[in-house]
């Protein structure tokens, strides 16, 4: 500072001296050279005890000191500057300092302004810990949601997987379910996705889920059941939009009757490696604002010894190729290994196809048939 | 995938002189090289990489599974070796990187003619009778770190940032862009790296090592670097004059004379 900037000297002195922030100058290793009053008043060191005999980095909690190494100090070697980077000093008394730091390198010095910033630091850390909590409640909410029973029996099988999306914090609103209905053998079988993600996504989905399940029970059919769903989500205000696929199986007769509400297809195979996707019985998605309504159904017959794939469209979306290839690569996968158990299909495909990095999350349930001894030789 | 597309790599130099791959370590990128490499490139194929997560590499190639620990990111190594069909390669990997161009040594031997590992730490926790220089709250503390500073990387400013190839002609208003990192990834690597443990692999690296020992580093302190020479069976050790833990950016004319008088032993 000098008469050069138009201030008096005493004046410049005093303006960096007693400065609205820490200012320190260092030599290119960190080795601190001078100080403002500013930065002994937050950290409670004189300058004697810092001149030529620490560096900025030991300032550093040891968090931090990593981040220096790490980051920091290859970015004020590369860009020659950084700003608004956050680091913990401790304080002479051992006492922690959460600061914002903004550095330059002048020739051979680095000029560093330090801001107290516990403030800020605490909020920060509020905004981060209710996130993380909001995120762990969705995850067990929804983890209380998939964990029921699967029906077995000894005629059909059923194998499920789930796998989250792995570039949002949050969890989705997939589901699967799989129950029996009534007395008659028959077992009902759900893939669902509820639009959003988060707490809300996760807590429609459980409604969507449960009512599901209840109207399953009385209804007569796919179809009316899921006009009956229309119903309860436009009386509720629930799920906003949802996709769903419904399906009742009865293995004995190899039965199945399904209704797709804006869902992708399910996948029908046989025991050859035959797959081939069904397109009848859709309609639109349910919608809890506008009522879509009119649900159709459809019925086909599954191969002997084959089943059925209902997943959610995490399985075969990506950004970056038309959905049909999806489709495609889910039939071709699946055409490979027909034999396959339910359990270890559902999770093979989910392991093999889904995409996490892509955010969504991927659903799979697959129902098979047992072949009954002596079938074979029928066919 | 390629793995040259989503390793983002960069060569220089003639494509028919002895190869030499640099990997940068955990923080930033392959710039972390850019006052060393060109030392080399008149006699050397010079190959620059992006660790998965980092700089122009494809975040969309990150797996959980496939990176749970460093012997992902030396499947990397040798797939780009593979690609590029680089054979008796100098590897000079930084920070963890030294770690991973030990791995991928250990697993394809045949491949490695010399590995220079600057500021190798083979564990970075303290252990019973093992000085790593950190605790694990130390860790923890980090990933707080990391937690508040993003680094230009905001949701909105990250299809930007993916978008721009041309690196080093950023100007200011991508600041902190060479250490620009998917957030997610960036934290997931951290727990990788200062979490691994690979002393045991260390006998299992054949090929003949140069340790670079950086005075007061933090990150691999004297003891450290001395007990990875202790264990490898190939290593010689050389302390540079240069303080911290990147001497590649804050030493590089030290750096490349130490690495110049290993390879022509």
């Amino acid at each position: 500072m000098t008469e050069d900037d138009g201030l008096p000297g005493a004046e410049a002195e005093e303006l960096f001296e007693d400065a609205p922030c820490g200012y320190l100058a260092t030599r290119l290793d960190g080795t601190i050279v001078r100080v403002n009053r500013t930065f002994e008043a937050l950290t409670g060191f004189k300058r004697d005890d810092l001149v030529g005999t620490r560096r900025f980095q030991q300032l550093l909690a040891p968090g931090a000191r990593i981040y220096h190494e790490t980051h920091y100090a290859p970015l004020l070697r590369m860009q020659r500057s950084v700003r608004e980077i956050a680091l913990e000093l401790v304080r002479a008394d051992g006492s922690r300092l959460p600061a914002l730091v903004n550095a330059i390198v002048h020739d051979e010095t680095i000029r560093t302004i330090v801001f107290a910033a516990a403030d800020r630091r605490s909020y920060e850390q509020e905004l981060v810990a209710e996130r993380r909590r909001e995120r762990e409640v969705a995850q067990r909410l929804q983890a209380s949601l998939l964990a029921g029973e699967l029906p077995e029996g000894p005629a059909f099988e059923i194998g499920v997987a789930y796998r989250p999306g792995v570039r949002t914090l949050d969890v989705g609103g997939d589901w699967y379910d799989a129950f029996a209905l009534g007395d008659r053998g028959t077992i009902a079988l759900v893939v669902g996705d509820v639009v959003g993600r988060g707490v809300d996504a996760a807590a429609a989905m459980g409604q969507v889920r449960s009512a599901l399940r209840a109207l399953a029970s009385v209804g007569d059919g796919p179809g009316p059941v899921l006009e009956a769903l229309d119903r309860y989500a436009a009386r509720h205000r629930v799920g906003r939009i949802a996709t769903v696929i419904y399906a009742e199986l009865r293995p004995a007769e190899r039965e199945l009757r399904f209704a797709c509400a804006g869902h992708p297809p399910p996948l029908v195979f046989g025991p050859e490696g035959e797959a081939a996707f069904a397109w009848e019985g859709r309609s639109l998605p349910l919608d809890a604002i506008s009522r879509t309504g009119g649900r159709t159904d459809s019925r086909l017959t599954l191969p002997e010894g084959g089943g059925v794939v209902l997943y959610s469209d995490g399985v075969i979306e990506r950004r970056s190729r038309p959905l049909f290839e999806g489709l495609d690569a889910l039939a071709a996968f699946v055409a490979t290994r027909p034999q396959e158990r339910a359990a270890a299909l559902a999770s093979a495909i989910a392991t093999a196809l889904h995409a996490p990095e892509e955010g969504d999350d991927a659903c799979v349930l697959v129902a098979r048939l047992r072949r009954r001894p002596g079938a074979a030789d029928r066919d | 995938m390629s793995a040259l597309a989503r390793n983002n790599v960069v060569e220089h130099g003639p494509r028919d002189a002895p190869p030499m791959l640099f990997a940068h370590g955990f923080g930033c990128d392959q710039n972390m090289w850019c006052h060393v490499w060109p030392a080399f490139a008149a006699d050397h194929r010079v190959v620059l990489f992006d660790q998965v997560g980092s700089g122009g590499s494809d975040a969309a190639a990150f797996d959980r599974g496939r990176y749970a620990t460093l012997d992902g990111y030396a499947r990397d190594v040798l797939e780009i070796c593979a690609e590029l069909e680089l054979a008796d390669v100098i590897f000079v990997g930084h920070s963890v990187s030294a770690m991973i161009g030990a791995l991928a040594a250990a697993a394809e031997p045949e491949r490695f003619a010399r590995l220079v590992l600057v500021g190798p730490s083979p564990r970075y926790i303290d252990d019973d009778g093992y000085v790593g220089g950190f605790r694990h709250e130390d860790i923890e503390a980090l990933l707080d770190s990391m937690d508040s500073n993003y680094l230009g990387w905001s949701r909105q400013m990250a299809p930007v940032i993916m978008g721009n190839e041309d690196r080093p002609e950023l100007g200011a208003e991508l600041t902190n862009s060479f250490c620009r990192a998917d957030p997610e990834i960036a934290r997931h690597f951290a727990r990788v790296t200062f979490l691994s443990d690979n002393r045991a692999d260390l006998d299992r690296v054949p090929t003949r090592s140069l340790v670079l020992q950086c005075s007061d580093d933090p990150i691999a302190p004297d003891a450290v670097g001395e007990y990875v020479v202790r264990h490898l069976p190939d290593a010689t050790l050389v302390h540079l004059e240069a303080t911290g833990h990147c001497p590649n950016l804050s030493a590089p004319e030290e750096t490349v004379a130490a690495i110049k008088a290993f390879l022509a032993r």
